[in-house]
């Protein structure tokens, strides 16, 4: 008893005083698009080569942008290392969720995240159930947002055991077969209104996993998720970012 | 013919045993105190075949053995009635080939749910008409049964209370009293196996990284190994330090993780505070080295990304040892808890004849008396610079395997700040093949935070990667914990299930 007192009284104040820092210089971060223009008219296919889940697109007559999507990153550093004309770059911001599916995939035109204050049916607090379909990375980075340095708490976000009190439904993992169904059953014993969060590259796409015969291909091959947090693993700021902004949160809307 | 895993030595070659005489050459080997590192099936040129894998535990070389089922035949004596720990093997072979192990003493699936088609086993590919009629469906998942006055049964999960990983457990109770666990996992199995068989073998590491994504760092470096020994190119030295590190970063972090999970379990807050912050720190140092908390996307065959500069090897150097030094300080908050120390003490109790049987690896088996470590036993020059022995207790209970846990965390922040500190150059040396040998097989063994983990890869006469399996640590260790928590209360399972730590993902694939 003694000795821990004695620790917890000597141990400095460790939560994280900055909402949302970037992460640090070490950090290899996530793709952004820059409005530098692309060489892939002379030839160059060095990103889209190299990208093991097949997240970019190169420009097309059509289409005369390289278009990435966050949503199948897994955050392996290869585009942002290899661009020449530094049209894709390194991003280390951790406000990276978004509310549209759609604005996940960066262009040009539409180089950084697009956050929209659209409303919330929650405001002060959100009791979340997390499931976990196949990416246990992700779920110590959701159990890191309780520590004390993340502190969720702080911010009104408290996780349950029982769907029954939950608001938020969070889910990580490629959504396999067999874990299909218990999702939508935890998902139909939440009341209304309720959200529902994918977390990480491999619920919002199946990442790496995606075109097997066990369908994991994603949280959206079964529910429609209201906030998508890319990342493989997202870091804990990108999850309460994704917390804060199914929230409506002010915290969350300004970039 | 043996050769060495992980090391380089050359091409490794299968030797052909008839299936007749499987059962009673592995009944030897294992009693001469080797191991069975897996057991699997694959396709040959004239049908399905069983591959073992043989670790010599004395002289730390490993044999690969090769029984081709006759012609068309889809089943087999099973070898489980002699050797336990062949039991859940034999039941994902069934699941994924359809080959019926005969005489297997509880056949049910292990990673194939009722949700998928009965007739679907995924990676029988060459299927002959004869052989299709041969195999029987999938039966439907049973349950045991515990019968008895007042005997009632607890389901928990798929969905688990906490922000861990699905599986489902059913408990046979008698009052508070733990009778039987059924543990029945497979809900996160992903057709891993399979996915690798289809991506481009350049891209393999990113897909390996998430078989179990809390041991990225060991997993693509078991593959690595797997790789290099299939085309037979050994690594450079820097690029094997910079490997270790990552395993030995991630076994600090991942222990001291759970270390947090056992001071909750115990409901001993400020332990768990104390643990967590250093965790975070621990985690920073893997960023400061690969760019990732999790070190995912570094560790690729044949070469290393992303290495280093010195100064930053430098500063990860100067902060392991902090960290080990203050995991040191602040160990005994929960060590030398009394309290702590109660709950711990004699419960969910693993015998050391128990965990020889099941084939019991990393620190659930170091726990109870099994000395087994990869790092011992596969000779591997990074780990002989620092004076260390892996520890080891006999009691098998969850105060052991904890303290197993904590000392192997202290001396693997302690290997890798060595390892790190022996980094020559930040310079990227890249030995890739344009193609890979056809009819090869390689090999990779590491010492996961989990325990023993092992990739093996084949390729065809295209070369092309025709079969890969992985074999995380946990897949030994699951039947343990059903057994430890026998005769137990109910409410004791939580700290039971936290000090084996296992991985669910790493199993169901
Ligand atoms: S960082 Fe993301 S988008 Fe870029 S190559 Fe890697 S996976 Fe593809
Ligand atoms: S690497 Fe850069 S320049 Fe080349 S195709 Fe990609 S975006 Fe364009």
């Amino acid at each position: 008893m003694l000795p821990s007192l004695l620790n917890y009284l000597k141990s400095p104040r460790c939560t994280a005083d900055e909402i949302f820092p970037d992460l640090s210089a070490a950090n290899r971060g996530l793709p952004a698009i820059t409005s530098a223009p692309c060489t892939h008219g002379e030839g160059c296919t060095l990103c889209a080569d190299g990208c093991p889940t097949k997240a970019i697109e190169l420009p097309t007559d059509e289409k005369p942008e390289v278009a990435l999507d966050l949503g199948k990153c897994v955050g392996c550093g290869h585009c942002m290392r290899v661009c020449p004309t530094k049209t894709i770059v390194t991003s280390r911001s951790t406000r990276t969720a978004v509310k549209r599916r759609e604005d996940l995939v960066l262009r040009a035109g539409r180089p950084t995240l697009n956050v929209d204050a659209a409303h919330s049916p929650f405001k002060q607090s959100v009791v979340v159930r997390y499931v976990s379909t196949g990416d246990n990375a992700t779920d110590l980075e959701v159990a890191a947002c309780t520590n004390p340095i993340f502190d969720a708490s702080r911010f009104g976000i408290h996780f349950t055991a029982s769907p029954r009190f939950a608001d938020v439904l969070l889910v990580a993992g490629p959504a396999p077969l067999a874990m299909q169904e218990p999702l939508c059953q935890t998902l139909h014993a939440m009341g209304q209104p309720r959200v529902i969060i994918a977390v990480g590259a491999q619920a919002i796409s199946g990442g790496m996993f995606c075109g097997g015969y066990a369908n994991a291909n994603g949280v959206s091959s079964v529910l429609q998720p209201d906030v998508w947090v890319p990342g493989n693993p997202p870091h804990p700021w990108m999850i309460l970012h994704g917390l804060l902004l199914a929230m409506g949160h002010p915290l969350a809307l300004h970039t | 013919m043996n050769t060495q895993p992980g090391v380089f030595t050359g091409a490794l070659k299968m030797d052909e045993v008839p299936i007749m005489q499987l059962r009673a050459r592995l009944k030897s080997e294992i009693g001469d105190g080797n191991r069975l590192g897996l057991l699997t099936a694959a396709d040959g040129a004239d049908g399905h075949q069983l591959l073992t894998l043989i670790i010599q535990t004395q002289s730390g070389g490993v044999s690969l053995l090769n029984s081709p089922l006759p012609h068309d035949a889809v089943s087999y004596a099973s070898l489980t009635p002699d050797l336990p720990q062949a039991h859940w093997f034999e039941r994902e072979i069934a699941d994924l080939w359809g080959i019926r192990p005969v005489g297997h003493p509880r056949l049910k699936s292990l990673v194939m749910h009722d949700s998928y088609p009965t007739d679907l086993f995924p990676l029988a590919e060459h299927v002959t008409a004869a052989t299709a009629r041969k195999r029987s469906r999938r039966a439907p998942y049973r349950f045991t049964v515990v019968q008895g006055n007042g005997v009632f049964e607890v389901p928990v999960g798929p969905v688990h209370a906490g922000i861990i990983e699905p599986g489902h457990f059913r408990f046979s109770c008698l009052g508070e009293v733990i009778e039987n666990l059924e543990i029945r996992l497979g809900f996160v199995h992903r057709g891993l196996e399979e996915r690798l068989t289809r991506c481009d073998w350049r891209m393999m590491n990113y897909l390996v990284e998430a078989a179990s994504s809390d041991t990225a760092a060991a997993n693509a470096t078991a593959h690595a190994f797997a790789m290099e020994n299939l085309c037979s190119v050994p690594a450079a030295p820097d690029v094997r330090k910079m490997r270790y590190a990552c395993i030995e970063i991630e076994r600090a972090a991942c222990h001291i993780g759970d270390l947090v999970g056992i001071c909750t379990d115990l409901g001993f807050g400020a332990g768990g505070t104390a643990f967590s912050a250093l965790r975070g720190d621990v985690l920073g140092v893997a960023e400061l080295l690969t760019g990732t908390r999790f070190m995912t996307s570094v560790i690729v065959p044949f070469a290393h990304k992303y290495m280093p500069a010195k100064p930053l090897l430098i500063e990860a150097t100067r902060r392991l040892r902090t960290c080990s030094s203050q995991l040191r300080s602040i160990l005994p908050l929960l060590l030398n808890n009394g309290a702590a120390i109660e709950r711990m003490e004699g419960m969910g109790d693993i015998k050391t004849s128990l965990a020889r049987d099941f084939g019991l690896v990393g620190p659930a088996g170091r726990a109870s008396g099994i000395a087994y470590d990869v790092r011992k036993v596969i000779a591997q020059p990074e780990y002989e610079q620092v004076e260390w022995q892996p520890p080891t207790y006999f009691e098998g209970d969850v105060f052991a395997r904890t303290r197993v846990r904590a000392e192997e965390a202290i001396v693997a922040m302690e290997l890798a700040a060595d390892m790190v500190s022996r980094i020559t150059s930040s310079h990227e040396p890249d030995s890739s093949p344009a193609t890979l040998p056809a009819n090869s097989v390689g090999v990779g063994i590491v010492e996961a935070w989990r325990g023993e983990l092992i990739h093996l890869v084949m390729t065809d006469s295209h070369g092309r990667v025709s079969r890969y399996k992985i074999k995380d640590p946990s897949f030994n260790n699951w039947t343990a914990l059903s057994i430890a928590v026998r005769g137990r209360l109910l409410s004791d399972f939580p700290l039971c299930n936290k000090s084996f730590g296992l991985s669910y993902s790493g199993t169901d694939l």
